[in-house]
């Protein structure tokens, strides 16, 4: 379903803010997979959802989704395959726009849009029924601004709308991360739900390792741009969360290990 | 009674120019200096088309479309080019200046003797009116063209909102909200924003346009240097509907700037009548138009201090 091949992403280069964020990407995803993504900060974990759905042109490599080269499409129009929900509750929905009024914009996710009336009344049970299975008593609320709602219920509807239509592939970039505990687990349910019913091909970014072990089919870790580790099968339902620190732990060893010698040379030979 | 009407015409025409400025300033926080360029062209295409004999409904057509390009421009400037927003108005608008005057041949032209869309009003009113040539208002005489053009603007601005209110129901005139809104949502749903933008700036700037070929026709003249200050005037009427009608739906909104650019123009006669020396009038709705943008927030924080004080 998702093919990168080769992916790279060099930002300011050759500036003395150059940062190499993906340095060679190679990852497939068959349809139906649920992967789960974890790394350090800046290890390049957002920019490799970034590139997928399009934010940015990457330097090197190739990106396929169902089939389709979308490597030089822009964003827009990748919408047409890619759900997304972002880190930011606030990055997901139209704030002074109603809640029917943002559905019904992603009830049309790809598509043209016309001038036929947006929100008629046909679609109204639809969006009832889809916002009342999200348990948090916002069908009421339809017409209310999402401005006035709180994280966890803007970024349950944003995960509505990125799956409104099922899209071949869906991002979620660390979308629990902004949330109390209590929302973080209510939109993880929810994400859970959605994803096993509408068997939705999914990359999840997460920075906590019980959501890491406890959702997913398989699970990458990300380290300089690169993916280090790769668990899949029964492999990935034996990790604990322990396993997980201990490799975080290698890797930081790894570095250090790196800087001392780079300062070893620096010291010796500059 | 004339000087009333008058003003509440001029009011409606400017309206057109408010609504404009709703589009491109409440719905892009979009400065769009284009539209002190594109009322003139508005003005300077329609009187030109006019004056070569073209029915005056085709030439007022034609100055929306021009306005339109003119903002579809600098919406290109802007998305496609990188350019800072309002220095892609600003030369926009002095790039309309020598347009506009090539438009026009010289730097003012009058109308007369030609037939405008007031015109045609007027003897709409005629044959209502049975020939007379003047009516009693509250007390007052109120000549039958005057009241002609009044009714003829009122049908063109309501059309024109109804329009509106009913575009920003659309798909695509919701899609156009939500760029203002949160363009990163709207590419994750499929909206080209940079298209959309350029879009909205042109519609915008076609309202502008249309308010200036109305304005021209209604004076009698179009000058080179009318659209001057125009800006702030559209803006000064949008911020004044808005504390009017204290609501933020975008149907409220609309009538909100018709009913404040209305009101705007009252204003203006009545200081006008007290003795303000029309030099002054552009300072007097800049400082008016400043105190409006910044008086809410600091209200707003006095209110908070007090609160937190006590
Ligand atoms: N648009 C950009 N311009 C410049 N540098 C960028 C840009 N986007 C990402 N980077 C850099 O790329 C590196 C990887 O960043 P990225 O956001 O992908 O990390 P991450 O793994 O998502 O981290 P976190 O866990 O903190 O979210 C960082 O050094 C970051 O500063
Ligand atoms: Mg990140």
């Amino acid at each position: 379903m998702l093919d990168i091949r080769g992916l790279r992403k060099t930002f300011n280069a050759g500036t003395p803010n150059e940062v190499r964020s993906l340095r060679g990407i190679d990852l497939s995803i068959p349809e139906g997979m649920f992967l789960v993504v974890i790394g350090s900060n800046g290890s390049g974990k957002s920019t490799l959802l970034n590139a997928v759905a399009g934010s940015f042109l990457p330097d090197e490599g190739s990106l396929h989704i169902a089939g389709q080269d979308v490597t030089r499409w822009p964003e827009h129009r990748r919408a047409r395959l890619v759900g997304r929900v972002f880190q930011n509750p606030f990055s997901g929905t139209a704030p002074t726009l109603s809640i029917a009024q943002n559905l019904s914009l992603a009830s049309r996710r790809g598509m043209r849009r016309g001038l036929g009336l947006a929100q008629g009344g046909e679609q109204r049970p639809d969006m009832l029924s889809r916002v009342r299975s999200l348990g948090m008593a916002l069908e009421e609320r339809l017409d209310n601004a999402i401005g006035s709602l709180s994280g966890g219920q803007r970024q349950a509807l944003t995960l509505l709308m990125a799956t409104w239509l099922k899209p071949s592939l869906l991002l979620l970039d660390e979308h629990t991360a902004a949330l109390d505990p209590r929302s973080a687990e209510q939109v993880m349910r929810i994400t859970q739900q959605v994803v096993s019913r509408d068997r939705l091909t999914t990359l999840m970014v997460t920075h906590s390792m019980q959501h890491a072990v406890t959702y997913g089919d398989r699970l990458v870790m990300m380290h300089r741009g690169q993916v280090i580790h790769d668990f899949e099968g029964a492999e990935k339902r034996r990790l604990r969360p322990a396993d997980l620190l201990a490799r975080f732990e290698e890797v930081r060893r790894a570095d250090l290990l790196e800087e001392t010698a780079a300062d070893l040379l620096r010291r010796r030979y500059v | 009674m004339t000087l009333l009407v008058a003003a509440l015409t001029i009011g409606l025409i400017l309206a057109l120019l408010a609504l404009g400025m709703l589009v491109s300033f409440r719905i892009f926080s979009f400065p769009d200096l284009t539209a002190e360029g594109s009322i003139t062209l508005g003005a300077a295409v329609a009187t030109i088309l006019i004056l070569h004999g073209q029915p005056p409904l085709v030439a007022t057509a034609a100055a929306c479309v021009a306005g339109s390009l003119a903002g579809m421009l600098t919406g290109l400037i802007h998305t496609r080019l990188k350019v800072n927003a309002l220095l892609a108005g600003i030369l926009m608008m002095t790039a309309l200046y020598s347009i506009n005057l090539h438009v026009m041949g010289r730097s003012n032209l009058p109308l007369t003797g030609h037939s405008t869309l007031i015109d045609h009003a007027a003897s709409i009113g005629q044959l209502i009116s049975g020939g007379a040539e003047s009516l009693q208002v509250l007390g007052r005489e109120l000549s039958w063209h005057d009241l002609s053009a009044f009714v003829m603007v009122l049908i063109a601005v309501a059309t024109v909102t109804a329009v509106l209110a009913w575009f920003f129901r659309t798909h695509l005139g919701t899609a156009m909200l939500a760029t203002g809104d949160n363009p990163q949502m709207v590419r994750a749903l499929g909206v080209d924003d940079r298209a959309m933008m350029t879009l909205g700036l042109a519609v915008s700037n076609g309202l502008v346009a249309l308010s200036g070929a109305l304005l021209a026709q209604y004076q009698g003249f179009v000058d080179a240097g009318m659209g001057i200050g125009m800006l702030v005037w559209g803006l000064a009427s949008v911020i004044i509907g808005e504390t009017l009608v204290g609501s933020r739906r975008l149907a409220h909104l609309l009538i909100a700037a018709v009913l404040g650019s209305l009101l705007f123009r009252l204003l203006v006669a009545i200081a006008l009548r007290w003795g303000l020396d029309p030099n002054d009038l552009k300072l007097v709705t800049a400082a008016f138009v400043l105190a409006a943008l910044v008086l809410p927030g600091a209200i707003g924080r006095l209110r908070m201090r007090q609160a937190g004080g006590t």
